[in-house]
């Protein structure tokens, strides 16, 4: 089913009785995906990558996605898809992926707990070539106002906004929503023009949490290993447009990195990739 | 005081790594110039174990270029793994970029200026620029000077339909309006180059380039890219037969005898060169496979003088001969571009031939016939494909590799270029 449809059938299922109370004991999974190469170059094009035979760190979670929305929009999950925010993501490569490699990718949720603000959920992903682990993906998100049973939630990394002046200004265009779920298939209205993300709160579009992420990680192409872990807190909405600055700064063999607003200095995100 | 004189030293070639060419609008079309540089050098990187090293110099060069292109071949270190504290600037010779990167480069090590560096060239067919007509550019750029509302409303009643259509590249030289076939079809009709011997020139140059791929030559210059592991504008089961049906495509009449199987293709694609001292390269424990000697360069008056378009080698390779005591039988290999099966012919003719020698280069004798089992022997342009700027790399890598196999003598590269110039190299094993 297109992720659109998904969405639709998501939005149907969170008004309608019969909502789980606990996760599914459910996994999704795809064998022999192979990357296109023709969307491979959309992806580079848009996040900022060079385009080369070894896929960026975050290319494998736009293949994952599909296969979260799969698990998160069938009745018995018991989280509404419709509202989830997308509040951390963790990926960790355990070496460099050749765009021709078949990938198996598998799809499960965990943790889900009681939050602060409501409750968590993780949605991970386990990439591997012919049984090799090659890539795993964790994304916490958050419902606000929703309920779970109090329960381990995973650890938050604990990360601080890194300081200091910008070694970039990126002027993030009105289209990029638009341009980042052509691509990643996150049709999320919230991303897509100010109309649709006004029905839900937001006064603009904002850009999506994983191609704020992608393009910070874009710009230390070259200067992180094969096998790495970026770690990523959403914080503020990227409203769109907006000029934000990416702040680095090498920290124990890594680097800590920032995306802020180039006016209000609010944070975007807060990462490091080590 | 005067500066203390250096005594120059070798200049290594120590490796090379290049992607396979593509045929335009092909397996590459959605890949820029920056994409395939910044592969080429990370695939060299990884293959000489050069990650976060700082190299003396990066230099390279694209023909096609993109003004967001301007820096690009510093853009492609600053996106490798080489140290970011690499310098690198660009070069552009036409199809002598590549062959010129390296002279650049060797020139710095010889002086002791650099101890290594990487040279080549990058060009895509494919994804090349397309800028805005003429008429409507001007009026674009005096629009963003204008100061006042009514200056911009004057120059937007200026605007046309016409001017929605856009300015594509083109093969031609911009003063004589012929595309680089044209050229080289009077150039071949000049010296009465058949189309047999083109075409027995195209034919082997498949055969040379697949036997090379089959015995593993490319295995550590070549790196597989989106897909691609060979040259795809490889036919290994090329024969003069089969050349001989095409029809022609440049030249007239029955001077017609260049086809699309004995001219290059567009081609899109990247190659790179090491270079390095004697004492980099040890201390690397990397390899020297060959050195570089000494190379010339020359340019002709294709526009109004007697030459053709791409003879400048034809004059360059005298005059490096003569400066270094050698004549053209002293060579191993024989590296001549082929930028036309006829172009490569003719240049031999011309070396061969007592009048145009006396007269044209000044020589008593003509330098002579080659031994033409040592031309391009595994495989040149008609075979790989042509990405302009790409080409020399290609060249100085694959030769620096024949004579390390071979364990002596020296080769002579050969390139011809848009705008009348020449590019010729002598390479020298390590003895």
């Amino acid at each position: 089913m297109a992720l659109g449809a998904l969405y639709a059938k998501a939005a149907v299922g969170a008004v309608l009785p019969g909502r789980g109370k606990t996760l599914p004991d459910r996994e999704i999974a795809r064998e022999g995906l192979t990357v296109d190469l023709g969307h491979l170059a959309d992806y580079a094009r848009v996040c900022g990558f060079a385009l080369t035979d070894t896929l960026p760190m975050t290319y494998p979670h736009v293949l994952a996605f599909p296969l979260q929305v799969e698990l998160m929009a069938c009745r018995a999950f018991p989280l509404p898809l419709p509202g989830l925010v997308h509040v951390a993501n963790r990926i960790t490569a355990h070496r460099a992926i050749r765009a021709g490699e078949p990938l198996d990718v598998r799809v499960r949720a965990e943790r889900f707990a009681a939050h602060p603000k409501g409750a968590q959920v993780d949605l991970v992903a386990a990439v591997s070539v012919a049984g090799e682990p090659v890539w795993d993906g964790r994304s916490t998100y958050l419902a606000r106002g929703g309920s779970a049973p109090t329960g381990f939630a995973g650890e938050m990394p604990e990360m601080s906004d890194v300081d200091g002046p910008a070694s970039a200004v990126w002027r993030v265009e009105k289209d990029t929503g638009r341009r980042y779920a052509a691509v990643s298939g996150d049709v999320n209205p919230i991303h897509l023009n100010p109309l649709t993300a006004r029905a839900f709160g937001f006064p603009r579009a904002i850009a999506h949490g994983m191609w704020t992420a992608a393009r910070a990680v874009a710009a230390l192409q070259g200067r992180v290993p094969d096998a790495a872990t970026y770690e990523v807190l959403f914080r503020k909405p990227l409203l769109l447009p907006s000029a934000v600055e990416l702040v680095t700064q090498p920290a124990r063999g890594g680097w800590n990195l920032s995306v802020r607003n180039r006016r209000t200095s609010a944070a975007h995100l807060a990462a490091q990739v080590h | 005081m005067a500066a203390k004189t250096r005594q120059t030293r070798q200049a290594a070639v120590i490796g090379g790594n290049r992607i396979p060419f593509a045929r335009a609008n092909g397996k590459y079309a959605r890949a820029s110039n920056l994409d395939m540089l910044t592969a080429t050098l990370d695939g060299l990187v990884a293959r000489y174990g050069l990650a976060g090293e700082r190299l003396g110099e990066v230099v390279a060069g694209a023909v096609l270029k993109h003004s967001r292109d301007f820096n690009l071949t510093r853009e492609a270190v600053l996106g490798s793994r080489l140290a970011p504290s690499t310098p690198a600037y660009d070069v552009q010779q036409a199809c002598g970029t590549g062959l010129e990167a390296a002279i650049a480069v060797s020139n710095k090590i010889r002086l002791g200026q650099i101890e290594s560096g990487v040279a080549g060239g990058v060009d895509t067919a494919s994804d090349a620029p397309i800028a805005v007509n003429e008429d409507l550019r001007r009026i674009l750029v005096a629009l963003n000077g204008a100061r006042s509302a009514s200056a911009r409303l004057k120059l937007l009643g200026k605007l046309r339909p016409g001017q929605i259509v856009p300015e594509i590249p083109q093969n031609s030289e911009p003063r004589t309006g012929l595309s680089m076939g044209e050229h080289a079809a009077i150039t071949a009709k000049e010296w009465g180059v058949s189309r047999e011997a083109q075409d027995e020139l195209a034919a082997a140059s498949h055969r040379h380039l697949a036997a090379a791929y089959d015995r593993g030559f490319f295995d550590d210059l070549v790196t597989p890219y989106l897909g691609v592991t060979r040259d795809d504008n490889l036919r290994p089961d090329s024969s003069v037969e089969k050349l001989a049906k095409l029809k022609p495509v440049f030249g007239r009449g029955e001077d017609a005898t260049m086809t699309a199987g004995n001219s290059t293709p567009l081609t899109d694609g990247s190659a790179l060169v090491l270079l390095g001292s004697d004492e980099w390269a040890a201390e690397h424990k990397l390899p020297v496979l060959a050195h570089f000697v000494d190379a010339e360069t020359a340019a002709v008056d294709y526009v109004h003088g007697r030459d053709g378009l791409l003879t400048a080698p034809v004059y360059a390779v005298p005059r490096l001969l003569e400066r270094n005591g050698l004549t053209l039988q002293d060579f191993d290999f024989y590296e001549i571009h082929e930028a036309f099966a006829s172009t490569v012919l003719a240049t031999l003719k011309a070396w061969e031939d007592p009048a145009f020698s006396k007269e044209r280069l000044g020589l008593d004798s003509p330098l002579g016939s080659i031994d033409r089992s040592r031309l391009n022997v595994n495989g040149s342009s008609l075979a790989a494909g042509h990405p302009f700027a790409a080409t020399g790399g290609r060249i100085v890598a694959s030769l620096a590799k024949a004579l390390h196999e071979k364990g002596s003598g020296r080769g002579l590269i050969s390139i011809c270029a848009a705008g009348g110039q020449g590019v010729v190299a002598i390479l020298e094993a390590v003895k």
